[in-house]
Order: C-alpha cells, then structure tokens, then sequence
C-alpha cells in the first residue's frame, strides 16, 4: 500500500509524464514484447509491487537527507520527480487491487475463529476502500477527471488505511495474547510437573499475600518484567508474527503524518515505509515468513 | 470474478489488460476524431499516455526475463526454431535495454541521452524480435502443412485429375493451399494465436521505422488484438506456444 502523496505544485492534474516525455503519438506506440516464459508469474506480481513501493521511500528518504545536507537544487528535483513518477504508476498498476481485496475479505468471513474473522474481514474491506479511493485520486491525476478534490480523497484514503493498519494490529495483539496464553500455562505445567509447584506460579509473578502494600509496586514491576519476557519469548518463536507487527508498526506512521495526527517528518515516513516493503518482500522471498491465515 | 481476479492479479494478465486499453484508446481516438468533442479526444490521449507511461514501470527487470528466454531457446530441438528463437530473444534482450535507457530519460534522471536515436534503435530491435517470431511460426506452420498433407495421402484422398484444363487447375491448387493452411492452423490453436500476435504486433515498427506507413487506427486495432491473444494466452496457459 502506498502514500498515495502527490507534491504541490509539483505535479498537475493530467499529468502523465515530464516534459518532453513521449505522450504516446499515433504511431510511436508502446511496443513491447511479451515474455512468454511459460511460468506462472502470479508471485511477480506482488514482488514487482513491492520493489517499487520500496523505491518510492526510499527516493523520499534520500529526498530528505539531501534537502538536510544541502544538495544542489537539481539533484533534489530529479529524485522529486522520481518520487512523483512512482507514485502515479504505483496507483495506475493497483488499480484491480480493490476488487481483490473484496474477495479476500470474501474468504476471510469462513475463518473459525470470530475474532480472526472479525479483524481480518474488516482489514480487507477498509483495503478495498482505500484502494477504490485512490483509483479516483488515480483517475483525478491522470486527468480522466479533473474535478476531484485531491486532497479530500487523498485524506479519505488515508483513513481507510489507517483502520486497516488498526484491525491488522488488533488481529497481531490477540494472536500474541493467545500464544501468551499458551506460553504461561505450558510454563506452569512444567513448573508444576519438576518442582511440585510454586506458590502462585506465573500469573501471579510471586509471592504477596493481599495484605502488604508496602510489597505492591515491586510486585507490579516483577508482572510486567515477566510480560514482557513472556512477550520476547513468544515474538522470538513465531517471526512471521513479528514480522507482521513490525511491518503494521511501521505502515502506521505513514497514514498517521498525512492525516496530521502525528507528524513525524518525511525522513521517518520514508524510513517506515522502505523498511515494512523489504519486511513484505522477504515475505514473499520466503513464504514460510508469511502469517497465516 | 474469481478468474477475472487471479487473472489481473499475475504481471502479465494484468500488463495485457492495460495495453488492451491503451490500443484501445489509440483506435478509439482515431475512429471519433471527425466526429468527437475535444474533451472526449483529450481524455481518451490522457489515459492513453498515463496507461502508457505507467506499463513502463512493469516493464523494468524485463532485460532478465529476456535473458532467461534466450538460454532456453538454446536448448530447442529442431535446429531452424532453435536459431530463430535464439537470435529472436538477443534482439529482445537489445530492445528492453534500449527501453530501460529510454525510461531513465523519461523519469529525468540522465538528460544526456538522444531519445530519438534510441526510440529508433529499440524499434529496430523490436521488429528483428518479430521478425524472427514470424519465420520461426511460418516454419512451424509449413510443418503443420506436410503433416496435415501426409495424412491426408495415407488417407487415400489422392489430388484428383485435372479434366477441365490448366487454368482450373492453378485455381484449384490456391483453394487447396488455403484450406490447408487453414486446415494447419485449426489443428494448432497455439500457433495460429501467435501468428497474428507477432502479425499484429509488427505493424507497430514497421510504422515506426518508416518500412510501412500506417494510421493510428490500424495500429491501435493491431495492438488491441494482439493484446487480446496475449491475454487468451494467459488466461489458457495450453495456448502459449511453447519452445520446443
């Protein structure tokens, strides 16, 4: 998924290309041979999407750094336009995405789990939306419609993605509860099993009858230790889950500046955005990275 | 939808599909152009050129797919496939990079390039690429002739007497070299899917390049069939003509 920016000033409605770039005359054509390698190529799909997503932050990212280092005007608009060209190809090239987003939250309403269902099919379906929002914004730069409000649907499509990011992180937070859950009472068990059990066990986080205050904050402090150990443990033996959080984590920031909610800076976005596409990519490098369902 | 959705959701389905809609375009503008407001004529040259600009991005990388093709035409068991093809995906291989060199200049990043020089250069390489398709299909198609012949005489459907004189007989012979060619081709859907492919698609250099001067409208019509047979091709993976 992308940022969808467009730069002020920079970049008209209608436009399709810098200038003196080829509009395609009468006779000049696109000619391309196909590759007809006989391979299904339906995994290149999302690979090419994503190398390009990386591209684009990462041009926003080096955009940042030369404007902080006082690069030549020059170089600066060359990787703007860049920047620009990336973004207005990545929106032509997703233009079918929302109609598979609506089918995988098709398939994800047959999950067993009501939870996981719940999540995941509201994920997809505010995908769908921001992928149909910025097939107009696609459709208002590309000069196909040049009466849209850019910036009302670009604010639009942010929000959609957001509560996208939103399900997808609530779906990462129950699967670690649950596997936290799994953890602990596997944990007690073995306790219980070597040393004819602990007093408490690990819920509790230790010793503390209900009448010493004074014991209170050490207590607290031992329980949220041993959470987050608990935690590192589980993140530590499942990657794909922590792949996803982190690459949730990251895509947040993203929608969170546009929408002025917590402006971090073009630098942070860019640097957000280009580490989740490599996380996607290694995703689709190495399938057993991927969180399922 | 299912279809439709995985489909759009390969690189290649969904490439297709925008330049099905670019010739579209192309052939749209040149039928209403007499007849149409400008508004329609602007719109129809925008989402012609943007569809156009964006393709290209789909398109980097494509040197290594190219490479690929060309080590596996090496391995082709008849010799005259095996020559065509090969020299067919070098002049590819040549033709994506002068694309790449040619995008490079487009996005702004080397302004020292001469566009036209290379536009002629991957045009030139573009043509030798169907050229080359083109006697190799027209190889396969003679092929499929002698064969379908071959059958047919141990048929015992011997060619018939001539008793009405040679004139006759010439007429004869065309009607019966079209019907099996036609005949040829019915056998081998995947061959005659990539006859007018390569057909279609080479009345776009040869426009180019000057050779034969066409209209928009009949290039624009070329390249929505063709893209409509790659499009058949990747929805029927069995109709991809396959190198053998």
């Amino acid at each position: 998924m992308g940022r969808g920016r467009f730069l002020r000033g920079e970049v008209k409605p209608g436009y399709g290309g810098p200038k003196g770039s080829t509009l395609t005359t009468g006779a000049c054509a696109d000619s391309e041979p196909q590759i007809r390698n006989g391979r299904d190529d339906s995994f290149l799909l999302p690979g090419k999407m994503e190398k390009l997503r990386a591209a684009q932050y990462a041009c926003s990212l080096l955009g940042h750094a030369l404007q902080r280092r006082g690069a030549s005007p020059d170089l600066q608009k060359q990787i703007q336009q860049l920047e620009s060209h990336l973004s207005l190809g990545r929106k032509l090239l997703r233009l079918g995405n929302s109609a598979d987003a609506l089918e995988s939250a098709k398939r994800a309403v047959h999950l067993s789990d009501v939870v996981l269902r719940f999540c995941i099919t509201v994920s997809h379906l505010n995908r769908a939306l921001y992928f149909a929002c910025d097939n107009v914004l696609w459709a208002g730069k590309s000069g196909l419609a040049p009466r849209v409000d850019q910036e009302k649907w670009t604010q639009r499509s942010f929000r959609y993605y957001l509560f996208s990011l939103i399900m997808n992180l609530s779906r990462d937070a129950y699967e670690i509860r649950l596997l936290m859950e799994q953890e602990s009472s596997a944990c007690n068990r073995r306790l219980k099993g070597s040393a004819g059990g602990v007093p408490g066990g690990l819920e509790t986080g230790g010793p503390g009858g209900p009448g010493s205050p004074g014991r209170g904050l050490p207590q607290l402090a031992l329980k949220f230790r041993l959470q987050v150990l608990l935690l590192a443990r589980v993140l530590r033996g499942h990657p794909p889950l922590l792949l996803d959080v982190v690459r949730n984590a990251c895509d947040l920031f993203i929608p969170l500046d546009k929408l002025g909610l917590c402006r971090c800076g073009p630098g942070i976005v860019g640097l957000c955005g280009l580490v989740s596409s490599i996380l996607s990519l290694l995703t689709l490098i190495y399938p057993w990275l991927r969180l399922k369902p | 939808m299912d279809t439709f959705i995985r489909f759009a959701n390969q690189t290649q389905g969904r490439d297709r599909l925008f330049r099905a809609t670019q010739y579209t375009c192309m052939l749209l503008r040149y039928l209403l152009e007499p007849k149409a407001d400008k508004d329609v004529l602007m719109k129809l040259k925008k989402l012609e050129s943007s569809v156009s600009t964006g393709r290209k991005w789909f398109r980097l990388g494509n040197v290594v797919h190219a490479v690929q093709a060309t080590e596996q035409s090496i391995h082709a068991t008849d010799l005259v496939p095996r020559f065509c093809l090969t020299l067919a995906n070098l002049n590819r291989v040549v033709y994506f990079i002068c694309d790449t060199v040619l995008w490079v200049k487009n996005v702004g990043l080397a302004s020292g390039i001469n566009k036209d020089k290379w536009q002629m250069w991957a045009a030139r390489h573009y043509y030798y690429f169907l050229l080359l398709s083109l006697a190799r299909d027209l190889y396969e198609i003679s092929l499929q002739m002698a064969q379908v012949t071959h059958e047919r005489a141990k048929g015992g459907k011997s060619s018939s007497g001539d008793p009405l004189g040679h004139s006759v007989a010439d007429e004869m012979e065309w009607l019966q070299s079209f019907l099996l060619l036609f005949r040829s081709l019915k056998r081998h859907p995947p061959l005659l899917l990539d006859t007018v492919k390569n057909f279609c698609d080479i009345l776009i250099p040869l426009d180019q390049l000057g050779i034969y001067k066409t209209n928009a409208g009949v290039i624009g019509f070329g390249g929505l069939v063709s893209s409509v047979a790659g499009i058949i091709t990747v929805v029927y993976p069995h109709m991809k003509l396959k190198t053998c």
